[in-house]
């Protein structure tokens, strides 16, 4: 079995019963599915669970994924998506309990952290995990354009399909999604100091 | 990928450099050993190998298997082992003017054993039943002259029968 096999020969082979041909198409599309899951929910648990699921749906052939409607990798991202907006709707449907806000009225993002997955610290870089957070924050809506976009590299017709939208409302989620993180991050940044001023 | 007629290049500098961070952060994060694991395990339920023939017999079928196999090879170790075909026949009898002469061993013996020679007995009649003479009830306790022809070691070769006492 060679690297170079397609994702389609790959998946013949699956169904054939071959164990290496599933585990190949794993490893391939694995991580950037992972990595999207685990943005998307701010949860390792539920990354997992999600990746978890999706494969087994395409391991089953319950997902029914047809290689002339487009990339498995963008039919995978659209599953997780789908699972995140259902793991969403359970999330609503049982609330947790409100966190009592701080002095500024904004919700401690450590305080939350304990109680919601998403704002658990998942990332060892200071830089990266602020972002994150603030992706985490951002409604499931914007968040899917602007990770899908920024970070995997996906054109606005592919996260059109992944999200089932049309591009103009991708490219507004996209412009909406950015401008609302940048606000969150500005928001971070430590405010000038006095002295630094008066120098 | 990206379409570069609809890529926005209008990013926040900063931003990006975040989402740079971010990329160069998650690069070394996939899903956990245990999803594959388990994953694998689901797909051995659903394509479960095949066993290979062997696998697939009983103890008590091996054993049938197991004497039809030792039968087979005791036959056919049987039918190829060089072997000499066991003659018992009745020995030569030849009957010469009154005089009955049987050969005890084969001809070609009698005619190879240089040394033979002849010894002068008295045999019962019962005795010569065994030879394949036959034998007459009313006279069954007679005995007849017989001269043996005897090898070197003593081995009878033939007998000729002269007269009935």
């Amino acid at each position: 079995m060679t690297t170079d096999s397609t994702d389609t020969e790959l998946l013949r082979q699956v169904h054939a019963g071959q164990a290496d041909a599933f585990t190949a198409l794993y490893r391939r599309h694995q991580g950037p599915l992972y990595r999207y899951a685990l943005l998307r929910c701010g949860s390792g648990d539920a990354a997992a669970d999600i990746v978890q699921e999706a494969f087994m749906g395409l391991l089953t052939g319950r997902l029914g994924y047809d290689p002339l409607r487009g990339q498995l990798q963008h039919f995978l991202f659209g599953v997780a998506r789908n699972l995140a907006l259902k793991l969403d709707e359970a999330r609503q449907r049982h609330p947790q309990l409100p966190e009592p806000p701080d002095d500024d009225g904004e919700p401690d993002p450590d305080m939350a952290s304990e109680s919601a997955g998403p704002l658990a610290r998942l990332l060892g870089n200071e830089a990266a995990e602020e972002v994150r957070r603030a992706l985490s924050l951002l409604p499931p809506h914007y968040r899917d354009p602007v990770i899908l976009y920024e970070l995997h590299d996906l054109s606005y017709q592919e996260i059109a399909t992944v999200c089932q939208v049309d591009i103009g409302t991708v490219r507004s989620r996209l412009a909406r999604g950015r401008a609302a993180l940048a606000r969150r991050l500005h928001a971070l940044q430590p405010a000038p100091s006095h002295d630094a001023h008066l120098a | 990928m990206k379409d570069d007629e609809f890529k926005d290049d209008t990013i926040d500098p900063a931003l990006a450099t975040r989402f740079a961070a971010l990329r160069s952060e998650l690069a070394g994060h996939d899903a956990p050993r245990c999803v594959e694991k388990e994953l694998l395990q689901a797909f051995a339920r659903q394509f479960p190998k095949q066993q290979p023939w062997y696998r697939t017999l009983s103890l008590p079928q091996w054993g049938t298997a197991g004497a039809l196999a030792s039968l087979c090879g005791v036959a056919l170790l049987l039918a190829l082992a060089p072997h000499q075909a066991i003659t018992v026949g009745p020995p030569v009898i030849g009957i010469d003017s009154g005089a009955a002469f049987i050969a005890l061993e084969s001809l070609e013996r009698i005619e190879s054993e240089p040394h033979a020679r002849v010894v002068e007995a008295e045999l019962p009649q019962t005795a010569l039943a065994s030879l394949g003479m036959p034998l007459n009830p009313q006279t069954a306790g007679d005995t007849v002259r017989a001269e043996m022809l005897v090898a070197e070691d003593g081995h009878p070769l033939a007998v000729r029968l002269s007269a009935v006492n």
